[in-house]
């Protein structure tokens, strides 16, 4: 998997690109709580080049979203294919999760 | 008429070693698979996400020797349905016997365990277990969906 960073005015995004998975979660987590202790309070992954996450790659996401929400930040997912939101939809994290449809609509929001 | 209706069955047969890494080879198989059976993009990530969640939950902890051993996953495609058996010689592990988590309402309280198999469940249409001497077999059933079935899909 592929991890480009990009900071602006405040946001750090995430852009992520391949598959997270058992195998590059780790890399990922790193990343980004690297980012989260170095005082980043919002947060945006977009998931237009994902092609494919596993519970792994959810496990992530939840342990950055319940650290930020400790912190007073935010996250916001984006650019999701249909196929990866609707396993975001099974696990039922899309109840606190704010996923959006572009990351302009993630820029928007924050 | 879609080339579905003229499909024979096919089998395919491979075994991955008990090691993360064969994630990568599970991808890589299961996308030729899809590739040669036309298979949706949805419907290869749905099969592929619930064999890596079982091959990773099957390495995590069915085995407590130390040793290489061998998962082996067999899948069948008739016209209409892929059946998927993976075997492993590990510890006795009914996944299914696992309790279904309660879907979160809160970020508070939501929990990450037992989510695998509450994908696994979700994303396919049948699953069984049986123990056979010292082998668990997991048997799974998806209804195949192939880019002819799903016109709206540009293959990529």
């Amino acid at each position: 998997m592929d991890i480009t960073e990009e900071k602006q005015a405040g946001v750090h995004a995430f852009k992520l690109k391949g598959r997270l998975d058992s195998n590059t979660s780790l890399a990922f987590e790193q990343r980004l709580f690297e980012s989260i202790t170095d005082g980043t309070k919002n947060v945006i992954i977009d998931f237009k080049e994902l092609d494919y996450i596993s519970s792994a790659g959810l496990r992530v996401i939840l342990k950055a979203t319940k650290a930020l929400k400790r912190e007073n930040g935010k996250i916001l997912l984006c650019a999701m294919q249909d196929y990866v939101k609707e396993v975001f939809e099974i696990a039922g994290f899309d109840a606190f999760l704010s996923i959006v449809p572009t990351l302009d609509d993630a820029r928007r929001a924050l | 008429m879609t080339r579905d209706m003229d499909r024979q069955p096919s089998t395919y047969a491979f075994s991955l070693r008990n090691d993360i890494s064969e994630l990568q080879t599970l991808g890589r198989r299961l996308e030729s698979i899809g590739e040669e059976l036309s298979l949706s993009k949805r419907c290869l990530f749905e099969l592929n996400l619930a064999l890596d969640e079982l091959f990773t939950n099957i390495i995590s902890y069915g085995f407590e020797d130390g040793n290489e051993h061998r998962i082996e996953v067999t899948i069948r495609a008739d016209e209409r349905v892929l059946t998927v058996t993976i075997e492993d010689d590990g510890v006795a592990f009914n996944p299914l016997e696992r309790q279904t988590p309660c879907l979160p309402h809160s970020i508070d309280d939501c929990r990450v365990g037992g989510l695998g198999i509450h994908l696994i469940r979700n994303l396919m249409d049948e699953v069984c277990y049986r123990r056979d001497g010292q082998q668990n077999i997991l048997t799974l059933k998806k209804n195949i969906e192939t880019i002819s079935s799903n016109p709206t899909e540009i293959s990529t």
